[in-house]
């Protein structure tokens, strides 16, 4: 699956989110690739066609592709455009643990405000896990 | 590399007679950008404009473009950039096809290339004569022209502003798209506009002006992450609060409405202090943030 054939967008523009729109398409393909709705060698989108097909400017897609390749997700080939590559994080296993701890912080600083008990998160988290895991099944299934 | 700005502009000031049109405006526009210029009819955006290209002569501050005085170096601006007036006139008894190439007679450089193709995406008809045109595909053919001649700036003063609705939007996209394509980094947009929706997601950064003053600079997405709109439902009647940074409070119902300018962190939080029944944030587009910072 490609980004541009599929019939519904793999990615849209949410001006109001107040998310810097060069990260909501970082965001959306690393989710698009986790899931398996992006596979490595896939190809991604023209700068000028993306940045259309949005309604953004060519320095916002650009600014994304540059920070995909640089996060690993993606990588140019010359003349060619941009792929998918394969799983392998540039990441030391450290610096991922990390990135990832902060993000869990921010989740449990979240939870305490809505008064979501210590329970009910870990619930929470093994559901979604599940979901994902779901998305991730049937999108390997073949077409 | 030249890194001097595509267009600085210091304490600019021009008058016609005693009303002052430009009354001490900064913007700095740096090479690649896509620069928009928002301002009510009247604001000062057209002679801020023809100051850029020594149409008119600032009656005090400085006007650089690629670092060059307009005035003194008049020629050497002007074959680096393409203005797009918002009333665009051509020899009527010229077809569409002689207007180009006489245009490009003045030109170092033309992509015929660039040329037909966006003629072709307009339906532009090159035997036309262009007294029969529309103002609309007068527009079109003025900006086909614009970006043949492969600027490294382009000048667009209320582009938008004869075309109709339903493809102005598209229209706006093709031409931006199709002009930074060839080489992003050093061809830059400055755009004014009061009709600023359908350039929500193409600004980089903008300054909105208001009598002849830039009232906010920022970039897009800054923009967007510090004006938010916060909705609050309570179970009765809404509490009344004093909260930093608010620009504007409504009270409708059980349900407050708050326009923040950079603290949505602290209002959030003394609003979930108060528990709420839900609590929405939201970003403003441009332009309701246009229109918060001129009323």
């Amino acid at each position: 699956m490609t980004l541009d054939t599929d019939d519904t967008m793999l990615l849209e523009i949410n001006f109001k989110s107040g998310l810097p729109v060069y990260l909501q398409i970082v965001e959306q393909v690393k989710a698009a690739a986790a899931s398996g709705k992006l596979r490595p060698g896939d190809p991604l989108p023209g700068i000028r066609s993306l940045a259309e097909e949005l309604r953004v400017n060519r320095n916002t897609v650009a600014k994304a592709y540059t920070e995909l390749e640089s996060e690993g997700v993606i990588e140019t080939a010359a003349g060619r455009g941009c792929f998918v590559k394969d799983g392998a994080s540039p990441l030391k296993k450290d610096a991922r643990n990390k990135a990832l701890g902060e993000l869990i912080d921010a989740a449990i600083v979240q939870a305490h405000h809505y008064q979501v008990g210590e329970e009910e998160l870990l619930k929470l988290f093994r559901q979604r896990l599940d979901a994902f895991a779901e998305r991730k099944q049937a999108n390997e299934k073949p077409e | 590399m030249n890194t001097d700005p595509a267009i600085a502009i210091t304490g600019l000031v021009r008058r016609y007679g005693k009303h002052d049109a430009v009354n001490g405006l900064d913007l700095t526009v740096r090479p690649g950008r896509c620069y928009g210029l928002f301002g009510r009819n009247g604001a000062g955006k057209t002679t801020t404009i023809k100051c850029l290209l020594n149409l008119l002569r600032p009656d005090a501050g400085s006007v650089r473009v690629f670092g060059l005085d307009p005035e003194r170096d008049e020629v050497a601006v002007k074959s680096r950039l393409a203005y797009v007036p918002d009333q665009v006139a051509f020899h009527p008894w010229m077809t569409v096809r002689e207007t180009l190439d006489y245009l490009a007679s003045f030109r170092a450089h033309w992509n015929r290339k660039a040329e037909a193709e966006l003629l072709g995406q307009f339906r532009l008809d090159a035997t036309k004569k262009t007294g029969a045109l529309s103002k609309g595909q007068r527009t079109q053919l003025a900006l086909v022209a614009a970006i043949s001649a492969e600027p490294e700036l382009l000048v667009l003063d209320e582009p938008t502003s004869g075309l109709d609705p339903i493809v102005r939007r598209e229209f706006i996209q093709t031409v931006i798209g199709a002009y930074q394509e060839a080489d992003p980094a050093r061809r830059t947009v400055f755009v004014s506009t009061h009709l600023i929706t359908e350039f929500e997601g193409l600004i980089d950064e903008f300054t909105i002006v208001d009598a002849g003053r830039a009232m906010l600079t920022l970039e897009a997405d800054a923009a967007r992450s510090r004006y938010q709109r916060i909705r609050a439902r309570f179970g009765g009647t809404p509490p009344e609060l004093k909260l930093p940074g608010v620009l504007r409070t409504r009270v409708t119902g059980r349900e407050v409405e708050f326009i923040a300018n950079g603290a949505s962190a602290a209002i959030l939080e003394q609003l979930r202090a108060l528990k709420p029944d839900e609590l929405v944030t939201e970003a403003l587009t441009l332009e309701e943030i246009f229109m918060v910072t001129l009323q």
